[in-house]
């Protein structure tokens, strides 16, 4: 089964960004296709270069890093929902003084429009947090 | 009719459900659902929005929103015929619930009992809650 997901919520203080995580590993487990993660409102705090964790403590950033090397998970983030939170990917950072890159990698920025392909091409689209 | 739903069957067009049951000024979450609502309606998507709860309130007139830093939001109701998304219901429950009616809002609305909301929901391929 062709799957997407959708996470709404920030890290840490939401169980969505695990839920969500443990969710992708046991649908890849299992064989279905987890075609892409989509970060919109508070969720996009997932995607925050300068995350740093305690080092005794899961790093949520790292963790989806990783999962677009290991299984190619396209992993997008709202343009508007990033610029309204202060992350910016270099081509908008350059523009603003003082700004860099603000993503970590594996992650791109994109519109709505991404959300909506995910959404009709996936046999099921899943959203974790409110 | 038979044109459309041969049309929908042919271009495998889902229908998107959005149910809005959170007040539209105490955070961002329900405006920017909306703008996914015009998004899935100008990728050709069946879009169908329902207000239910505290959501209900987020049709009324003569908002100051302004009064609060924050935009109206009527424009971006008004704007949804414009995509042709024609279908906007409400839970006659919560309608209730608020004293309100279809009079007091923005745009035409239909009103649906929570009995058959339901079977309406079980229809929709994707349902977008928030």
């Amino acid at each position: 089964m062709k799957i997407s997901v959708q996470i709404n919520a920030s890290p840490y203080q939401h169980q969505a960004a695990d839920t969500a995580w443990g969710f992708i590993q046991a649908a890849i487990a299992a064989g279905h296709e987890v075609y892409r993660v989509f970060f919109y409102h508070d969720g996009v705090y997932n995607a925050a270069r300068d995350s740093r964790p305690p080092s005794d403590e899961r790093d949520i950033v790292k963790r989806w890093s990783t999962l677009r090397v290991e299984h190619n998970v396209d992993l997008v983030v709202c343009v508007s929902s990033a610029q309204r939170r202060g992350l910016l990917e270099t081509s908008v950072a350059k523009k603003v003084a003082g700004y860099e890159h603000a993503l970590a990698d594996g992650f791109r920025i994109a519109g709505l429009g991404l959300l909506m392909e995910a959404v009709i091409d996936s046999d099921r689209h899943i959203t974790f947090g409110e | 009719m038979i044109l459309i739903v041969i049309l929908r069957l042919v271009n495998k067009l889902k229908t998107i459900f959005f149910v809005i049951d959170k007040p539209i000024h105490g955070n961002v979450c329900s405006q920017e659902f909306l703008d996914i609502a015009l998004m899935a309606a100008a990728f050709d998507l069946h879009v169908i929005v329902l207000f239910e709860g505290d959501g209900v309130n987020a049709l009324l007139k003569n908002q100051q929103p302004e009064t609060l830093g924050l935009k109206q939001v009527s424009p971006v109701l008004s704007a949804l015929s414009i995509y042709d998304i024609n279908e906007v219901l409400v839970e006659k429950e919560s309608m209730e619930l608020w004293r309100l009616s279809p009079e007091q809002f923005v745009i035409p609305v239909t009103s649906v009992p929570r009995v058959e909301l339901s079977q309406q929901l079980n229809s929709a391929d994707v349902v977008f809650s928030f």
